[in-house]
């Protein structure tokens, strides 16, 4: 689903080198020290950022040639950090998700319904559906963010950083949740995280960040901590 | 859905309220008048008598403006805050206001008679609006902090200010007075042949605002979140501020700069609501604008033969302490 071919990333110089990669569905852990091109990387794959050098495709089409409304239809992007609002209720906030979809007044239709239903119960959250999400906790806040990606129907999702301010049994909830709707779905799911022993309890591919040329490569599951360590950290 | 049906029947509610005040607001005022004036003054009107003559040069037009100027404002505020992210963001303390006085100073003072024209008012504090929302706009995208904005919006007013006063050292005493009875602010200098220009121009403001409500209620994110929804960050910026520019100028060149009620409004009207929803946020801004505005102008008459109180200085007795309040609560 992504496919990226000589892909130098960063703001205005290359920072990192991206090995060319093809990621299929499944979940990636992208995993690079503080500051190494991690949150870069995935704003750029999301289309919010221009490469600096090379391609990407997204689903078989170049990121450049597709329209920027277009864009959420094909990836959805978790930001790092909760939107903090007031009377924002977790529906209201779930069903946003559904705007790339809308038409232009934003008219919701019984499809819509549908698929903001369909993601509650994929995450399980039917008791927050009312709260405020003010009032939500962080793991919470993460399952409904997780929950208005998942509305969007697109076959990527990218995450920054979802398990950074979640304690260990939060963040294996959201890791598994992360699993379970790729396999479910069929979806192509990149994460970036810190939390390197439940990344690699996880079972699934590295992206790393090497801390010595800045590449960024593909590793396979089964790498070792130790392996994955020395070349990142 | 609970909360939705709590919402529509507020908002029936305060639909229901708003003819009422309207009607009351029709009614006081120094001369008493009978219902039948008033029936008379619409379907057979005589332009001898006085009493009609109240009614539609002064009543109507009076009651007329306080619904726009209440509602408008709250409008524009309400899009301010949604599109900076701010809940004390609002068109007087960013200094749109001060831009339309700044140029309305300018028409009156500097005595060039297109600009003394109706249209040359409006003209004029419709592009010192947009001028002083691009400059806002402008400061919005380059600081991180939301305070810094309000700061900046308050040091536009300062700066204006100082020009304002600049300018009404050099001019004579007759336009002095007249920009001074402006700047009080006052629903009372609109006429009736004046209504049908500023209602359409109203309507297109309101008409706009409603356009944008998917993009609002997206921005409520944030700007990076409605990015990645798709949402045309520019072009809705600039729509925004055109619209609040257009509403802001409209209503200050015929009312004066009146404070406060675009801030606090929308948060009023946020907190009884409880909800995001701009469809809701707007058509119930409208409304409760428009009342409070009403509501503030009834009492301005009732203490008229022992006090003058001007509507800006009534807006800002009963804004500021609310802002306040505000801050107190969900801001510290």
């Amino acid at each position: 689903m992504i496919v990226t071919k000589g892909l130098h990333i960063g703001y205005k110089s290359s920072i990192a080198e991206v090995q060319d990669i093809k990621l299929d569905a499944g979940v990636y852990i992208l995993i690079g020290k503080n500051g190494s091109g991690k949150s870069t990387l995935l704003k750029t794959i999301a289309g919010q950022l221009d490469s600096i050098q090379g391609a990407i495709e997204i689903n078989g089409k170049e990121i450049k040639s597709i329209r920027k409304s277009n864009l959420p239809k094909l990836i959805s992007f978790v930001g790092s950090k909760f939107p903090d609002v007031d009377f924002l209720n977790v529906v209201d906030y779930i069903a946003l998700g559904r705007s790339p979809h809308n038409d232009f007044f934003g008219r919701k239709t019984a499809r819509d319904a549908e698929v903001i239903d369909q993601a509650i119960d994929t995450l399980q959250i039917q008791d927050l559906k009312n709260r405020f999400t003010s009032q939500l906790s962080d793991g919470e806040r993460q399952l409904a963010a997780i929950a208005r990606a998942l509305t969007q129907e697109t076959s990527i999702i990218i995450l920054d950083e979802p398990t950074a301010f979640l304690d260990y049994l939060n963040k294996k909830i959201v890791l598994e949740n992360l699993i379970k709707i790729s396999a479910k779905f069929n979806k192509c799911i990149l994460l970036s995280s810190h939390d390197i022993d439940l990344s690699i309890d996880a079972q699934r591919p590295f992206l790393v960040v090497r801390k010595d040329t800045n590449t960024i490569e593909l590793l396979a599951a089964e790498t070792s901590k130790n392996t994955i360590i020395s070349i990142a950290f | 859905m609970n909360a939705t049906k709590r919402q529509n029947s507020l908002l029936l509610a305060l639909l229901f309220c708003l003819p009422i005040v309207a009607f009351v607001h029709l009614y006081v005022g120094q001369i008493e008048l009978t219902f039948t004036d008033y029936l008379d003054s619409i379907f057979s009107f005589d332009s001898q008598n006085t009493k009609h003559l109240i009614v539609r040069e002064l009543r109507l037009p009076r009651m007329a403006m306080g619904i726009m100027a209440g509602a408008g404002l709250s409008i524009a505020g309400l899009l301010m805050q949604t599109l900076f992210n701010n809940p004390l963001a609002g068109p007087y303390i960013l200094g749109i206001n001060s831009g339309s006085s700044l140029f309305v100073a300018l028409t009156l003072m500097t005595g060039i008679p297109f600009f003394t024209s109706d249209f040359g008012m409006i003209a004029n504090s419709l592009i010192g609006a947009f001028l002083f929302g691009t400059i806002i706009l402008f400061f919005s995208t380059v600081v991180r902090m939301q305070i810094s904005l309000l700061l900046i919006g308050l040091m536009l007013g300062s700066f204006t200010a100082a020009i304002v006063a600049m300018i009404q050292t050099a001019s004579d005493a007759q336009d002095l007075k007249m920009f001074t009875l402006w700047a009080l602010g006052s629903l009372q200098k609109v006429e009736l042949s004046q209504l049908p220009l500023i209602i359409a121009v109203f309507a297109i403001g309101l008409f706009g605002a409603l356009l944008a409500v998917k993009p609002l209620n997206i921005l409520v994110l944030g700007e990076t979140e409605a990015r990645l929804l798709g949402v045309n960050i520019r072009r809705v910026r600039l729509f925004i501020i055109l619209i609040t520019a257009l509403i802001t100028g409209l209503i200050t060149a015929f009312c004066g700069p009146i404070a406060f009620v675009g801030l606090a409004i929308p948060n009023l009207v946020r907190i009884l609501f409880k909800s995001q929803n701009h469809r809701i946020l707007i058509l119930s801004s409208t409304i409760i604008g428009a009342i409070f505005i009403l509501i503030c102008d009834i009492s301005i008459q009732f203490m008229e033969p022992y006090l003058i109180v001007p509507i800006n200085a009534l807006t800002s007795i009963v804004g500021a302490p609310f802002v306040i309040l505000l801050v107190l609560k969900r801001l510290r």
